[in-house]
């Protein structure tokens, strides 16, 4: 009886409680540190459905780390779900949304929040600008392979002008002299070509490859392609291909078959003159006129699921996680140009946001 | 009389029976559930009844019934979204959904949604705390929820409908009408909900888009008397829904979700001296189609058939002693476009006890052991115990051996799926205490439970996502469950309130899993006076991790309900209510970033004849 007094009463008080209360303001936890350039701002994507996509800032000389930068400068706008990719132009940076399908413009050095692109875009993935405009990659339906598209954005009024339709899943895309190179990952599926847009028209070729070209780079006249081939979960599953083309007449140069099918190269990038790629965690390089693949990784990266990988100045940053829903880990090895410690030394390790995934340099 | 009759009708959730030692479920000699093991060996653990009077005064959905009248916690994708269950801190595929007598958790993903449920089909619903694999095989781990249909052999016929007109279009319909005599019992009832579900995200200029969904349910019960000895029985249940989904504070959604399930068991009693014997034959299925994009007619689907029979002998050897035996086989066939086609065998023994040694000592045991060539299946068991010290108190314990089976999409999910999974298993042990006085009536459990071979989706080093034994979990915590209630004259008082605490850890981080609060309390006070009566209910959930490594918090929160209803009816029930939900307009999200809706409003109107 006493006990259910006791309850009766608590009762009583939460009602009265909840009449009463009123919302405490929150304060940003950060000051901003007013200017974001000469450092790298991470691309947190966050967990699908979750909202929590961020922006993280790490100085060029790796001793100021800011997480949450969006938001510290915003508040208390949030960024979004899903944050895929970020394209630069002029001042401002471009966050392409993939969930929210949005586009989040902000002053590149400032953070503050300018724009947002809510219309036109379906499942977008990468930005990349030309000659004035945005072309953004974007995989309609991902169930639906006939609905894809590269929209073009007026940066001037942050409006979508044009759609330019192409092949199904184009996810990276790169820009050499008004020339706009999409890889085809395939989106649900899997894609194994590149589509070639000229920018003058729109008009829409294609340069067959090898499975799911998932990264390119351009290199002293060429453009060099990883394609993963198909994954572990694919029948069958099929080794990757490293692919050169030549940027003058779109042929191929030259490929370079891995020879397991569980081979699955990714994240292509270029420093200290060299081609690097990762298989898993392992980070391997082969000088560009090399005629075979190496058959050893440099060194392997401490982080259980590598999922960001980029190479700035002496520094190599590697960016994962222990579990997809929490807090990810940043790495930075030295490259071990001359005169710097060797490749693959530890330089220093961050905690950023849920699921780091692109390195994106602030000059 | 009728003040008696009103105040029983009016109490807004009475009549919980939180007692374990009352055994009978059902008082009324002429009522059968099928669920007969629910009534014989639940006698050590914690058993709350929610019966039809407090189904009614319920929104229909069972998440909504359940987080306010019991300690299960659920996470609600938003408004009448997937809604998945936490029971004593263990994952959503760790309660098992037993519809009379069968486990209807979803062989596809091992769990249900509690958003699947029309409580108005049924007339009571009984939630289990704790193990009951050794009876009710997989998914047994925190507790289960049963859903029964009750046939009576007396002669009547009655008629019942309930509607309710709510905010955001909110729309429901209920039609039962039971017809029966000494011979025949027929019981058949349609229910159909729909809501536009539109509701204001509060503090935001967004809404709930793409959230509107229908449902709608047809449920039979039929029963036959050839003797007082001898009974033919036949229960039925289709399901059908389709239900946008809506999205995030930061993305709207375009998908829909269409599922569709049915039930059919049919149940042959013969009742031969001191045996009884059930012969069981039930044909499940579920499917469900899910569109990324509505407005298109591109779906992935998979469905998944059952066929279960069952020998059921109850042997009352002496009047103290009581023994049980099952023997089941069950065939599950899975057709989909992620998962193939595939075919799972499960043969289960089960043999049950139950004795009163003394007067103040009586024990049931369990086991189980069920042969399948998809896994290897651990023996199940549960042992517990009774004692009644004076007529106020009983003191029990209970320790059990469970498992939950790996599901179709864990274990053949094309490309992903792992053939080589274990099952989950756990072993709980509980001791309960239980007071009960005239108008009061309090029990306190505290358990302890240990699971291993957790089953977790995860990305290797590769990035290659696919399901594990990894993960081992402890939980452990208490539930206190409190009744009071009280006539005086024409006022009529009726009070509830629950409270649980929980800690569920995983072993390797020692962190709290995500979405386990600490703190569950929910209260309700109904008062009732004449033909009026009033409630109030009231819920608190405690603040969950919404990230493994503890760093995401989504915040605690409070919502109250009010309703109050007028009984116009004379010798026939007709009744007009009026309920507010959320009454204090609280900003609150069951499910990080998914906004729940602010104060809203429901008329509804119940006529029997």
């Amino acid at each position: 009886m006493k006990n259910c007094k006791i309850l009766f009463v608590a009762l009583i008080g939460s009602i009265l409680l909840n009449a009463c209360s009123s919302d405490v303001v929150e304060q940003p936890k950060y000051v901003p540190l007013g200017s974001y350039d000469s450092g790298v701002i991470v691309v947190n994507e966050g967990t699908a459905f979750h909202n929590d996509a961020s922006l993280s800032y790490i100085s060029f000389d790796l001793n100021t780390l800011q997480n949450d930068i969006f938001s510290v400068v915003n508040h208390p706008k949030v960024l979004g779900d899903t944050a895929q990719s970020i394209g630069f132009y002029n001042q401002y940076a471009y966050v392409v949304l993939n969930i929210s399908n949005t586009i989040e413009v902000v002053n590149r050095y400032t953070m503050a929040s300018v724009a947002t692109i809510a219309t036109g875009l379906n499942n977008p993935r990468y930005i990349v600008f030309s000659n004035g405009k945005g072309y953004v990659t974007n995989w309609g339906d991902g169930t639906v392979a006939s609905d894809d598209y590269v929209a073009v954005i007026d940066p001037t009024t942050n409006v979508i002008t044009a759609n330019i339709p192409v092949a199904e899943g184009p996810e990276k895309i790169i820009e050499n002299a008004g020339t706009l190179y999409v890889a085809h990952s395939g989106g649900y599926n899997f894609g194994n070509t590149i589509s070639v847009i000229n920018t003058a028209n729109n008009s829409v070729s294609s340069i067959l490859v090898g499975d799911v070209p998932n990264s390119m780079q351009i290199n002293e006249g060429s453009l060099w392609i990883s394609c993963g081939g198909k994954p572990y979960y694919a029948t069958p599953e099929t080794a990757g291909k490293l692919v050169q083309i030549n940027l003058v007449n779109n042929q191929l140069v030259k490929a370079f078959d891995f020879n397991v099918a569980t081979a699955h190269p990714a994240n292509l990038s270029i420093g200290d003159s060299k081609l690097f790629y990762t298989i898993n965690s392992d980070v391997y390089s082969m000088p560009t006129d090399a005629t075979t693949l190496p058959t050893l990784p440099k060194f392997t990266v401490q982080i259980p699921t590598l999922y960001g990988f980029a190479i700035k100045n002496n520094h190599i940053y590697t960016s994962g996680y222990t579990n997809f829903d929490q807090n990810g880990t940043v790495n930075i090895y030295s490259l071990g140009t001359l005169g710097n410690s060797p490749i693959g030394t530890l330089q220093k390790t961050y905690t950023v946001g849920v699921g780091p995934s692109g390195f994106y340099f602030n000059q | 009389m009728t003040a008696k009759k009103l105040f029983l009708f009016g109490m807004f959730l009475l009549c919980q029976v939180i007692f374990a030692q009352q055994d009978t479920i059902v008082n009324l000699k002429e009522v059968i559930i099928s669920d007969t093991q629910l009534k014989n060996f639940s006698g050590t653990q914690s058993v709350l009844v929610l019966t039809d009077s407090v189904i009614k005064k319920n929104q229909p959905s069972l998440t909504n019934l359940l987080s306010y009248n019991s300690l299960i916690y659920f996470k609600e994708n938003g408004l009448g979204m997937v809604s998945s269950p936490s029971f004593r801190g263990t994952t959503a595929q760790q309660t098992a959904v037993i519809w009379n007598g069968i486990n209807i958790n979803s062989q596809l993903n091992g769990q249900t949604d509690f958003n699947t449920i029309t409580t108005r089909d049924f007339d009571n619903i009984t939630v289990r705390a704790g193990g009951g694999s050794s009876i009710y095989g997989s998914s047994a781990l925190g507790g289960t929820v049963h859903l029964n249909s009750e046939l009576r052999f007396a002669n009547q016929f009655q008629n019942e409908w309930q509607l309710n007109y709510g905010s955001f279009e909110t729309f429901g319909a209920h039609y039962k009408t039971m017809i029966s005599n000494g011979t025949w019992s027929t019981q058949i009832s349609v229910t159909h909900n729909s809501s536009k579900n539109d509701y204001k995200y509060l503090d935001t200029q967004k809404h709930n888009e793409n959230g509107q969904f229908e449902n709608t349910s047809l449920n039979a019960s039929l029963g036959y008397r050839f003797s007082k000895n001898h009974y033919l029985k036949y229960y039925s249940q289709i399901f059908d829904s389709d239900r946008h989904f809506s999205g995030t504070i930061g993305a709207v959604s375009k998908s829909k979700y269409r599922d569709y399930n049915y039930r059919n068991l049919v149940e042959w009693d013969w009742l031969i001296g001191k045996v009884t014997s059930k012969l069981k034959v039930a044909f499940l299925g579920e499917k469900y189609a899910y569109f990324e994009n509505a407005h298109t007619h591109n779906f992935e689907t998979s469905k998944t058939e059952t066929a279960l029979a069952k020998q059921d002998f109850v042997y009352q050897l002496t009047p103290s002693m009581l023994v049980n035996t099952i023997f089941e086989y069950t065939q599950t066939k899975g057709i989909g476009s992620q998962i193939g086609t595939n075919t799972r065998h499960i043969g289960a023994a089960t043999i049950l006890l139950k004795q009163s040694v003394f007067k103040s000592f009586s024990y049931e045991i369990s086991g189980r052991k069920e042969v399948t060539s998809s896994y290897a299946s651990p023996f199940l068991f549960s042992f517990g115990t009774k004692h009644p010290l004076g007529s106020h108190y009983t003191l029990v314990t209970n320790f059990s051996r469970n498992f939950r089976m790996p599901t179709f999409n864990d274990l053949y999910w094309v490309g992903l799926g792992n053939p080589n999974l274990k099952p989950e298993s756990s072993y709980q042990g509980e001791i309960g205490q239980q007071l009960k006085f005239k108008n009061i009536a309090i029990s306190g459990t505290v358990y302890y439970q240990k699971i291993e071979d957790l089953i977790q989706w995860k990305p290797n080093n590769s990035g290659n996502w696919s399901p594990s034994n990894i993960a081992k979990a402890t939980t452990y915590g208490a539930e206190v469950l409190c009744n009071w209630n009280k006539k005086i004259r024409n006022h009529g008082f009726d009070f509830n309130a629950n409270y649980g605490y929980t800690v569920s850890k995983d072993d390797f981080s020692n962190k709290q899993l995500v979405y386990v609060p600490f703190h569950k309390f929910n209260s309700s006070l109904a008062y009732s006076f004449h033909k009026i009566t009033l409630n109030y209910q009231y819920l608190f959930t405690g603040y969950v991790f919404t990230s493994s490594d503890n760093t995401h918090v989504l915040e605690e929160y409070q919502v109250s309900n009010l309703g109050i209803n007028y009984d116009f009816g004379k010798a026939t029930t007709y009744k007009l209510g009026f309920q507010v939900a959320n009454l204090w307009n609280k900003n609150y999200q069951s499910v990080s970033q998914r906004p729940m809706p602010g104060r809203n409003f429901n008329l509804y109107l119940i006529f029997n004849f």
